[in-house]
């Protein structure tokens, strides 16, 4: 048995070429990695095979051509936090600075894919905040509230961390493919995937697995009621990793699982300092700003007549005009214009048609 | 014995001239067509011998040719039938050449001897120049007088032709209605409820001829508002209601008796339908399609977002010039396509998509289902309304809308009074700032100011104002707000 360093290839070099095997999966690698180093693990799998120490070294090259960083557990530069996971991957691919992943503490913002306006408010509104206040945002790229929150987070503070199933080769989905380079550049994306792994179904529960064993807190935003976020949630809950959830309305259907989240104890989060509180008693440093004041509706005074009647039946969810016209029981064009001049005060918003208060 | 009848034939919807020379001589006895017939006329042989002695007419047991001039342009249809029947006859010397000429003929005959109805007779009419006037089947004889007045002639039978034309019978009048010719009265507005802004887009869509796209999830009453535009449009002009009959009778379409389309037609063609039936076509015979049976009046497309891509590409240039070429191997047609456009589709393929929260499609799904309809035909809707399902209360007990009739009057007002002046109307200050500062923010685009403006003046026109209002923009406005849904 040929030690590592008598190939000229670094040990990672073997345990991507392991991982890069068909019908390779975290488990079974883990397993492999645990019995022997990783030439010897690949040598012994690769009995029989056709696979040379030149397709070793090809797989090899083209990591480190597409600026992927391979992170082997027990390495140094293998993430500290991830150490004494019970189900920590054996090996990490990583785009952007891996030293990211230990640095501040980190908050992961999860959610449904097909969010409300609400939810991506919310999303990006917390994914800012945090990031303004030195907190990781870390979120799964995905369409939706992660992309929202991804978003928000960008450029805002501390570097974002994004947890991705497939490989880093192909930005997925492809609509986030600048999003994609965005936390690449300001943060970290990482995977168990090598390059060259499609997007396949049974990746994304392990990624969540991943993803909550990253962060010191994880926020569901929003979430239906069999939604991919309760695998992240169950991951946190089986770490110990406090869980919060943002209330929403009881009809809405995006917020069933996170308000069934809510009724089975994760605490409830209505503001940014709702999660730095938690990530504090969870032990993370973190500073704590004095409760806001609140961003306060701007004053309706100086709005008389109808416009007055407009106004007060406008609700902060969006109304179809058809109800705005049965409730108040105005004229269709002196409705819109009312509206109009409500949008031009900054009292109302235009939401597709239908209108809302501000 | 040669003999020479005029005749017409369909190509679209306009007929051509044709002449049916008939030639009968010395040999063996057989009956040959020629003069590119398609199958309908090569079977008229049959027809014509049955209908011949059906009628107690001697066959003549000689060689028969008729040739269908000019020989070079294909012919199709039954309505040879009778010019070939009355060639034969005088060929043969049963009628004298004298009594035949200057008529032209045109119609189908059964084995009995009866003559049947053809399609598209005011377009033979149109085609024929005979002086002395058309003989058609008596059905037909109020379609072709629309064409011809007094020159229309009809007879019931080849028997009854034949006496008339030897001078021993006199011609038959224009027989009464036998069925009730007034369509039924399209379903009323009234029956819609609540509503406000879908009620308001048939009726500014009616009034400034807009084309209306209605998004909203099922049961929001996007079928019922559509059936009932109709109601809300005036009457066909005459010249409009001719162009309309021309089409539907080409299209073989059964006409109230000879008597004048005078509703705006309304066609509704289900997703599944061919480009074909959409845009006109067929192999040889030409005929008009969907949009242009909808000249002049409405086409309505429910769930746009099912029709295939390239159908609605193919609508364009129809919206965009109000005609239809249709080239085929057998020849080119133009037909009249100025329709009004009325659509309908769900937001997103579940419906729901206009509730937040309630809508299960995923974010690819949706995005593909609005890729569905293209930027440049989502421009050509001037209107883009988006729907909700009424409230329950105000379905069952609340009061009923206007009726049909009232907006119609308002329709009829602001297009005969508003519409050539409301062009000129001018916007308030505070209306073009409104525009202005929605330009400046990027919520409308050059061309979207330009549909807002045209849609706020419509408005204008209902309302009898002199000016573009603040609120007549800001409506135009709420009437687009729709695309904010489909785009995204």
């Amino acid at each position: 048995m040929n030690a590592d360093n008598g190939t000229g290839l670094p040990a990672e070099a073997f345990a991507v070429a392991l991982a890069s095997m068909p019908s390779m999966g975290p488990a079974r690698l883990r397993t492999l990695l645990a019995e022997q180093p990783p030439a010897g693990a690949w040598e012994r799998a690769n009995r029989g095979g056709t696979a040379s120490l030149r397709d070793v070294a090809r797989t090899w090259q083209r990591h480190t051509s597409l600026g992927i960083q391979v992170l082997l557990a027990g390495q140094p530069s293998y993430p500290e936090r991830l150490a004494d996971d019970p189900q920590a991957p054996v090996l990490l691919f990583c785009l952007g600075d891996p030293a990211v992943l230990g640095a501040a503490p980190t908050v992961a913002l999860v959610g449904t894919r097909a969010p409300t306006r609400y939810g991506i408010g919310v999303a990006a509104q917390f994914g800012a905040d945090l990031s303004g206040a030195g907190v990781s945002v870390v979120s799964g790229l995905a369409l939706g509230i992660d992309g929202a929150a991804h978003e928000g987070a960008c450029g805002a503070g501390a570097p974002p961390v994004g947890v991705v199933a497939g490989g880093l080769d192909h930005p997925y989905p492809q609509r986030h493919e600048r999003l994609w380079e965005r936390v690449a550049s300001s943060g970290a994306i990482v995977s168990e995937s090598p390059a060259g792994v499609p997007t396949e179904k049974w990746r994304f529960p392990v990624r969540n697995r991943l993803l909550a064993a990253l962060s010191d807190v994880v926020i569901v935003v929003e979430s239906r009621h069999h939604g991919g976020s309760r695998h992240t949630v169950d991951a946190a809950i089986s770490r110990g990793i406090p869980v919060g959830a943002v209330p929403g309305s009881i009809r809405s259907a995006t917020s069933e699982g996170t308000n069934a989240l809510l009724a089975d104890g994760a605490f409830p989060v209505c503001s940014t300092g709702d999660i730095l509180v938690a990530l504090a008693l969870a032990g993370a440093s973190v500073a704590i700003p004095p409760r806001a004041a609140g961003r306060r509706p701007p004053s309706p005074e100086p709005v008389q007549g109808v416009d007055r009647l407009v106004y007060d039946t406008l609700t902060a969810d969006p109304s179809p005009l058809d109800e705005l016209v049965r409730v108040t029981g105005i004229d269709l064009a002196e409705l819109c214009g009312s509206l109009e001049r409500l949008a031009q005060a900054g009292l109302a918003r235009d939401a597709g048609g239908w209108w809302e208060r501000v | 014995m040669l003999a020479a009848i005029a005749s017409a034939t369909l190509t679209g919807a306009v007929g051509s001239p044709v002449s049916v020379e008939v030639h009968v001589s010395n040999g063996l006895p057989g009956f040959t067509i020629v003069g590119l017939p398609d199958a309908a006329v090569r079977e008229s042989r049959d027809r014509v011998r049955a209908a011949i002695l059906s009628s107690g007419l001697p066959w003549p047991m000689r060689r028969i040719t008729a040739n269908l001039a000019p020989s070079g342009v294909r012919k199709g249809g039954a309505g040879l039938d009778l010019p070939i029947a009355i060639g034969l006859l005088v060929a043969a010397g049963e009628l004298s050449p004298s009594c035949t000429e200057g008529f032209a003929f045109c119609g189908e005959l059964g084995l009995n001897g009866s003559l049947r109805h053809v399609p598209g007779v005011i377009a033979l009419a149109d085609a024929t120049a005979a002086p002395l006037g058309l003989i058609v089947p008596l059905c037909d004889m109020r379609e072709a007088a629309l064409v011809r007045g007094g020159d229309a002639r009809g007879a019931a039978t080849l028997a009854d032709l034949v006496r008339v034309l030897r001078g021993e019978a006199r011609w038959p009048s224009t027989p009464p209605p036998t069925r009730d010719n007034s369509a039924p009265d399209p379903p009323d507005l009234s029956e819609v409820r609540g509503q406000a802004l879908g009620r308001r887009a048939v009726e500014v869509a009616a009034a400034g001829r807009h084309h209306l796209l209605m998004i909203g999830p099922p049961g929001s009453g996007k079928t019922m508002l559509a059936e009932r535009l109709v109601g809300l449009l005036p009457p066909l002009t005459p010249p409009e209601a001719l162009t309309v009959t021309r089409i539907h009778s080409a299209a073989g379409r059964a006409l109230p008796e000879g008597v004048l389309l005078e509703r705006p037609p309304f066609r509704a063609p289900h997703h599944q339908a061919s480009i074909v039936s959409l845009v006109g076509g067929g192999s040889w015979s030409l005929r008009p399609g969907e949009v242009s049976l909808a000249t002049n009046g409405i086409l309505f497309l429910d769930e746009l977002g099912e029709f295939p891509v390239a159908a609605l590409e193919a609508l364009r240039q129809p919206l965009e010039e109000g005609v239809i070429r249709v080239s085929r191997a057998g020849g080119t047609a133009t037909f009249p396509a100025a329709f009004l456009l009325v659509a309908a589709m769900n937001p997103c393929p579940c419906g729901e998509g206009v509730y937040e929260g309630a809508c299960t499609c995923s974010a690819v799904t949706r995005a593909r289902y609005r890729r569905r309809i293209s930027a440049p035909l989502l421009d050509r809707f001037d209107l883009v309304v988006p729907l909700s399902r009424p409230d329950p209360d105000e379905l069952l007990a609340g009061a009923a809308g206007e009726s049909s009739a009232t907006v119609a009057r308002r329709v009829a007002r602001a297009r005969t009074a508003g519409l050539e002046r409301a062009r000129e109307l001018e916007l308030t200050p505070d209306a073009s700032s409104l525009l202005a500062s929605k330009l400046r923010a990027g919520g409308l685009s050059a061309r979207g100011l330009h549909k807002v403006t045209s849609v706020a003046r419509t408005v204008a026109a209902l309302a009898g104002a002199d000016v573009v209002s603040f609120a007549h923009t800001s409506e135009a406005l709420s009437l687009r707000a729709g695309r904010a849904v489909v785009v995204a």
